[in-house]
């Protein structure tokens, strides 16, 4: 089975900078693995680089096997579910218009409706919600919003963006809970995230971006123990 | 009360008329952050084509109708492959603005192009029925019946378009947030090119009913684009509902205005109107506090 996505010294960048500095892992099938940094390192970024949306200046995107770089976004999108920083829901759509654009290139319309059962069940708070307008959720009832959406294109592999972002304690852990959901139905998961110890019990492998090179790689109970955290996240 | 009843109509015509209008131009300015200052020239377009196919070639009026829809949205089509597509992928940062200025050309060569075909003398439009319902001291001129019936079922169906097909969500999707809208597999430039040949086919069916009740001439569309801008402003960009409502509470108190005080005051209270709701409002009266990027 090939790899859910298998990333070889990626380069991109804006105007003149570049931002990730030749990054290299893989994700293997039904694999749950992490890159963690501190902000404005370069993890949004490789999500965006992934999708589409900033152009890979060089190195190879590969997802299932298929050579994706260089692509438009709107034809990554069948490959990757990415679930974006911030969310960025459609506003004034109601929670089930969010949830049904999710699965805009699905023609199927007995799948798109089972997806969405599917959908409600994991996240049993979005059906009591499903008519009212994305602007009235609450930052948690977006997290979810924004997921379940992700899940409804039907992507086998995910990309989510700092999913803790601005939310309260009980609500993050919340979010992970359906994290490690996912990854127990068989997702393969690429998930950024800023702080390690949220990602400990879940993820496979852990990869420590610095400045926008992946500086050490490995299981995440050995990360909390190394230096090389320290240093990126404190300098030195 | 005949004569209240008169300018009841007279206000309610031209306010299914600027509601048309403002629809157009806000369905591409919200999808696209886009101002088209061409969408006067697809309405002129719109008139002038089912005058051609009825007076010049003498063909059936429901094909003249179907020809003014067409080159509207040809026309919409036209400027977006050539002018807004070249301008969005070399510096999408400075887009709204240079937009605005590319189209404005457009819209003084199209204009000056049917100056050149048709000449400036006045057409009158062959489109059209004649006669008048009444009843009591009331009459309501079949025209003005006919335009408010093709306005609000044009509007039914826009309507259901948005909300009920796939096209029309993406176009909302897009207008909403395109880089989310992108990561789901719509691809924006084909949105875009629906959203503006969607425009500019109401354009031209706005073309044909302006002149229906003015006349032909090159600078047709031009009333009609000024206050759909002003619709547009006053209801809040973005809200397309809103622009209808703003179009005909506006267009029946420029009406009432204009019967009380005579014509020349219409326009003047309409913009003193804006002026107000500017600085009570200034993101319009249903617009919404965000800035809108593309």
């Amino acid at each position: 089975m090939a790899d859910a996505l298998a990333i070889q010294d990626l380069v991109s960048g804006y105007g003149a900078r570049d931002v990730l500095r030749k990054i290299s892992l893989v994700v293997p099938a039904n694999g749950f693995v992490t890159v963690v940094g501190p902000n404005g390192h370069g993890k949004t970024t490789l999500l965006r680089t992934l999708s589409g949306l900033v152009k890979a200046r060089s190195g190879r995107v590969v997802a299932a096997g298929e050579d994706v770089t260089g692509m438009a976004p709107s034809s990554v999108a069948r490959h990757f579910a990415h679930v974006p920083q911030g969310d960025m829901l459609f506003m004034q759509m109601s929670v089930e218009e969010n949830l049904v654009m999710g699965a805009w290139l699905e023609a199927d319309r007995a799948l798109v409706a089972e997806r969405l059962e599917e959908i409600y069940r994991l996240l049993p708070k979005l059906a009591e919600r499903r008519r009212q307008t994305a602007s009235s959720l609450s930052g948690g009832e977006r997290r979810m919003t924004g997921i379940g959406r992700g899940l409804m294109t039907g992507a086998k592999t995910l990309l989510i963006d700092e999913p803790s972002l601005g939310l309260a304690p009980i609500v993050i852990e919340q979010v992970y809970a359906v994290l490690a959901q996912l990854k127990a139905l068989g997702r393969s998961i690429l998930l950024v995230e800023e702080n390690p110890a949220r990602v400990e019990d879940l993820a496979d492998e852990i990869h420590l971006l610095d400045n926008g090179a992946l500086v050490w790689s490995g299981p995440p109970k050995e990360l909390l123990a190394r230096d090389e955290l320290l240093k990126t996240y404190l300098g030195g | 009360m005949d004569l209240i009843g008169s300018v009841v109509v007279a206000g309610l015509t031209t306010g299914a008329l600027y509601a048309l209008a403002t629809l157009g131009l806000s369905l591409v300015w919200g999808a696209l952050g886009m101002l088209n200052m061409a969408h006067g020239a697809m309405l002129t377009l719109g008139g002038y084509s089912a005058f051609v196919i009825v007076t010049r070639l003498g063909l059936p009026m429901p094909l003249g109708v179907l020809a003014s829809c067409v080159t509207g949205a040809a026309a919409g089509a036209v400027i977006y492959l050539s002018v807004a597509r070249p301008l969005l992928a070399r510096a999408p940062e400075t887009f709204e603005t240079t937009i605005m200025i590319a189209t404005f050309g457009v819209a003084v060569a199209l204009e000056n192009a049917i100056l050149l075909v048709f000449g400036g003398q006045p057409f009158g439009q062959p489109v059209q029925i004649a006669g008048t319902l009444g009843a009591g001291g009331f009459t309501l001129p079949n025209q003005n019946l006919l335009i408010m019936v093709t306005a609000v079922l044009l509007m039914l169906a826009i309507a259901a378009f948005l909300k009920q097909t796939k096209g029309g969500r993406a176009i909302r999707a897009v207008a909403q947030n395109r880089e989310a809208a992108e990561l789901l597999g719509v691809p924006s430039g084909r949105v875009y090119l629906l959203a503006l040949a969607l425009s500019g086919g109401l354009a031209g069916i706005c073309g044909l009913l302006v002149s229906s009740i003015t006349q032909l001439s090159p600078t047709l569309g031009a009333d009609p684009m000024l206050k759909a801008f002003i619709m547009c402003v006053v209801a809040g960009l973005g809200s397309i509902p809103g622009g209808i409502v703003a179009s005909f509470g506006l267009a029946l108190i420029e009406s009432f205005v204009q019967y009380q005080f005579g014509a020349r005051w219409g326009f003047p209270v309409l913009l003193g109107i804006v002026i107000l709701v500017l600085i009570v409002r200034p993101s319009g009266l249903f617009g919404r506090n965000q800035v809108r990027r593309l």
